[in-house]
C-alpha cells in the first residue's frame, strides 16, 4: 500500500493525468463549441475515429506526421460537413445523425483498413508516423515539476492552450457571441439577421477539427498504430465532461481532467491486483455518478432562483 | 389515413432499397463479377431454408430490442441504453442456468426474469437518474453501456470462466436448457414467436390502453401531460424499466436460443440495431417486425458475399447508417411533393 500511496504522488503520476485527459480535453472543446451552438455532437465518437485513422493512414503513406495530422484534422471536419448535411440539409434529427456518423465512422474505418491493408483488427502492417514530444527548456530542469510538465506530446500543450483559446473565443469574439445566441434562441438569433445553419456549421467543422486531432493524438501518439473502435467511447465521455463544466471551457477543462484521472488511477490500481475489468469500469461509473451529483445542483439552484 | 399510412411505409421501404442499392452497386463494381455479387447478396438469402433461417434468428433479438426502444422513444426519453441491458441479460440468464439447479420448466423463466431484472438497470438507472437529478438519459446510458460490459466481464471472469475451455467463456449450459429449434434446418427457436408476440402485445399496450396513451402524450412534450394531471415523471421511469427488462430479457433468449455457453467478450450490437430498426418502423411497434426482418436480411446478404467473395460484412453498417439518415430525414419525407402523392388530392386539409 506504502509502494501505491508513493505511486500516486509520484510526478510521473501527474503526468500521466496529463496525457490521458489529453484526448477528451480535446475533443470536449470541439463538444462544447458544438453544444453551445445549439448541435449536441453525439458524432464526436465518430469524428475522433475517423482522425485517427486518417492520421495514421496519411502519415504512413508520405512519411509526414504533420500531413498526418492535417489528414486527421480534415477528416475530422469531413465528419462535421456530414453533421451538417445531414441535419441541416436533410433535416434529419440530430442525435440520430450523431449515432449514425459514429456507425458510418466505425465500420468505414474498418472497411478502408481492410482495402488498404487486408487487415480490419490492426494497422500493424502500416508504418505510421508520430507527432513528437515537446521537451520545454527551462521547465524540464525543475525537479519535480519538470516531469509532470515536460517532455509531453505536442498535441497535450494544444490542448491546454485551446482551452483560453476557446473561452476567449466563445466569450469575447464576435463569432462566438453569435454562436451562443444561435444556440440559445436560433428563432431570435434569425431576426436579428444571423445565419443559424451557417453559424452552425462553423460550430460542427470545428468540433471536427478538436475531435480530428484527439483522434490523431491516441493513434499518433498515445500508441502508434489505429486499431478498430480505438476511441472505445472517449468522445463519449468528452460529451459528458462538457455537460459537467456546465458548457464553460476551464469547467470543462476541469471535468476531463478528473475523467482522465479516474482513469490513471484505475490502471495504478490494476498493478495492485484488483479485477481490472471492474477498473476499467470505474471511469464510466464515475461519471455518471459526477453527472448526476452535477445535475442535482443544477435543480437545486433553479429552486432556489426560481418563485413559484 | 389509411392510404397516407400505406404510401408512407410503402416510401419508407423504397427508401430503403434505394440506399441499399447506392451502397452495394459501387461496391460491386470493385469486384471481378459484379452481378454475381449482387445477385449472392440481394437473392441468396432466399436460396437456403438455412438462410431465411438465418434472416428470422437475426431479426429476433433486434424485434425486442427495437420494441424497448420504441416504447422509450414514444414515451420521450433518448435511452440508448439497450445495448448495455441486452449484454447483462444474457450475462446473467447464463449464470443463473449455470448456477440454479432447478428443473428447466421453472429454472428457465427465473432465468430469463433474473436476467431481465438485472439487465434493465443499464435502462432504468438513467432514467431515473433523469428524473430525480435531471442528468441526461442520453449521456448516462451510452456510459453505462461501457460499465456494463466491463462489469460482465468481470463476473464472467471470476466466477462463471470454464479453464479448460481455450477461450474465456462460461461452464457449457446443460443441453436440457437450451431452446429446441423449431423448423429442420435452421435454429429458429420459440423467442421468435415470443418476439413477434411481443411487438403485437406492445402495439396494442400503445395504441389501445390507456397508460398507452399517456405514454404518448408524455412523449409529445411535457406541458400538456402536465396540465392533464399526470405523472410523467414516474410514467418515464417506469416506461425506461419496462424497456431495459425487454432488451435484457431478449438478451436471455438469444443466450438460451443460440449459445452453449456465454462467450460475448463486448457488446453485440443488438441494441444498435435495435435503434435502428426502431428508426426504421418509424416508432411503430407493429412494423417492427417487417423493419427487423429487413435488416436481418441485409446481415445475411452481407455474410453471404462476405464469404463468398470476401466482401466485408461492413458494408452493411455503412447501408444502416445510411439508411437511418435518410428515414428520419424530415427534408425527404415531409417535402411538399412527397406528401401531396401520400395523401392524396383529399388528404391536404387534414394534413
Amino acid at each position: 500500500m506504502m509502494d501505491l500511496a508513493a505511486s500516486l504522488l509520484s510526478p510521473e503520476f501527474f503526468a500521466a493525468i496529463l496525457r490521458v485527459s489529453t484526448p477528451i480535453i480535446l475533443v470536449a472543446m470541439g463538444v462544447l463549441i458544438s453544444e453551445r451552438a445549439g448541435v449536441v455532437n453525439i458524432g464526436a465518437e465518430g469524428m475522433m475515429l475517423s482522425g485517427a485513422f486518417c492520421g495514421v493512414v496519411f502519415s504512413a503513406y508520405t512519411g509526414s506526421a504533420t500531413v498526418g495530422l492535417v489528414a486527421a484534422i480534415v477528416a475530422g471536419m469531413v465528419g462535421g460537413l456530414f453533421m451538417s448535411f445531414a441535419v441541416h440539409v436533410l433535416r434529419a434529427n440530430l442525435f440520430l445523425s450523431g449515432i449514425a456518423l459514429n456507425l458510418a465512422a466505425s465500420a468505414g474505418t474498418i472497411l478502408a483498413l481492410f482495402a488498404l491493408t487486408g487487415e480490419k483488427g490492426i494497422s500493424g502492417t502500416l508504418d505510421s508516423e508520430v507527432l513528437p514530444s515537446v521537451h520545454i527548456p527551462w521547465v524540464q530542469d525543475l525537479p519535480v515539476l519538470g516531469t509532470i510538465l515536460s517532455g509531453h506530446h505536442i498535441l497535450t500543450y494544444v490542448a491546454f492552450l485551446s482551452v483560453p483559446a476557446v473561452a476567449i473565443f466563445m466569450m469575447r469574439t464576435p463569432t462566438g457571441l453569435r454562436m451562443r445566441a444561435v444556440g440559445e434562441n436560433p428563432e431570435a438569433a434569425k431576426a436579428t439577421g444571423l445565419s443559424v445553419i451557417r453559424l452552425q456549421l462553423q460550430a460542427f467543422l470545428l468540433c471536427g477539427v478538436f475531435a480530428g486531432a484527439g483522434g490523431a493524438f491516441l493513434s499518433m501518439g498515445y500508441v502508434s498504430w489505429f486499431s478498430q473502435n480505438m476511441t472505445a467511447g472517449r468522445g463519449f465521455i468528452a460529451l459528458a465532461a462538457e455537460v459537467m463544466g456546465a458548457g464553460g471551457a476551464y469547467g470543462t477543462l476541469a471535468a476531463s481532467l478528473l475523467l482522465g484521472s479516474v482513469d490513471v488511477l484505475a490502471i495504478a490500481l490494476a498493478g495492485e491486483g484488483l479485477p481490472s475489468e471492474l477498473l476499467q469500469a470505474a471511469p464510466y461509473v464515475v461519471t455518471v455518478l459526477a453527472l448526476a451529483l452535477y445535475g442535482l445542483r443544477q435543480t437545486k439552484q433553479k429552486t432556489i432562483g426560481t418563485v413559484h | 389515413m389509411i392510404r397516407a399510412a400505406f404510401a408512407s411505409t410503402a416510401i419508407t421501404a423504397g427508401f430503403c432499397l434505394f440506399v441499399l442499392l447506392v451502397v452495394l452497386v459501387p461496391v460491386a463494381l470493385l469486384y471481378p463479377e459484379p452481378g454475381e455479387v449482387l445477385s449472392r447478396f440481394l437473392l441468396g438469402p432466399f436460396e437456403k431454408t438455412r438462410y431465411m433461417g438465418n434472416i428470422v434468428e437475426l431479426a429476433t433479438p433486434s424485434m425486442l430490442t427495437a420494441l424497448a426502444v420504441v416504447l422509450m422513444f414514444r414515451c420521450g426519453a433518448f435511452n440508448l441504453g439497450v445495448e448495455g441491458s441486452f449484454f447483462l441479460g444474457g450475462l446473467t440468464t447464463a449464470a443463473m442456468v449455470l448456477w440454479m439447479p432447478l428443473p428447466p420448466l421453472v429454472g428457465i423463466p427465473l432465468a430469463l426474469l433474473a436476467g431481465a431484472i438485472v439487465g434493465s438497470l443499464v435502462c432504468g438507472i438513467p432514467g431515473i437518474l433523469k428524473a430525480t437529478t435531471g442528468a441526461s438519459e442520453l449521456v448516462s446510458s451510452l456510459m453505462l453501456n461501457y460499465a456494463a460490459v466491463f462489469i460482465g466481464l468481470f463476473v464472467l471472469n471470476y466466477y462463471l470462466r470454464d479453464p479448460t475451455a481455450a477461450m474465456l467463456s462460461s461452464d457449457r449450459f446443460p443441453a436440457e436448457y437450451r431452446f429446441e429449434s423449431l423448423i429442420p434446418r435452421t435454429r429458429i427457436h420459440i423467442g421468435s414467436i415470443v418476439a413477434v408476440v411481443a411487438c403485437i402485445i406492445g402495439a396494442i399496450y400503445l395504441n389501445r390502453t390507456s397508460q398507452g396513451l399517456e405514454v404518448r402524450i408524455s412523449g409529445t412534450g411535457n406541458d400538456f401531460s402536465r396540465h392533464l394531471g399526470l405523472n410523467s415523471v414516474a410514467l418515464n421511469i417506469r416506461i425506461q424499466v419496462i424497456g431495459g427488462m425487454i432488451a435484457a430479457f431478449a438478451g436471455g433468449i438469444e443466450m438460451l436460443g443460440l449459445y452453449s455457453r456465454f462467450t460475448w467478450q463486448n457488446t453485440t450490437g443488438n441494441g444498435w440495431t435495435g435503434v435502428i430498426v426502431a428508426i426504421i418502423a418509424r416508432d411503430n411497434p407493429i412494423l417492427i417486425i417487417p423493419a427487423a426482418l429487413f435488416i436481418g436480411y441485409l446481415q445475411v446478404g452481407g455474410d453471404l458475399v462476405s464469404r463468398a467473395f470476401g466482401v466485408p460484412t461492413e458494408i452493411v453498417s455503412l447501408i444502416q447508417a445510411l439508411v437511418m439518415i435518410c428515414v428520419t430525414s424530415v427534408a425527404i419525407f415531409q417535402h411538399p411533393a412527397l406528401r401531396k402523392f401520400v395523401q392524396g388530392n383529399r388528404g391536404e386539409a387534414a394534413q
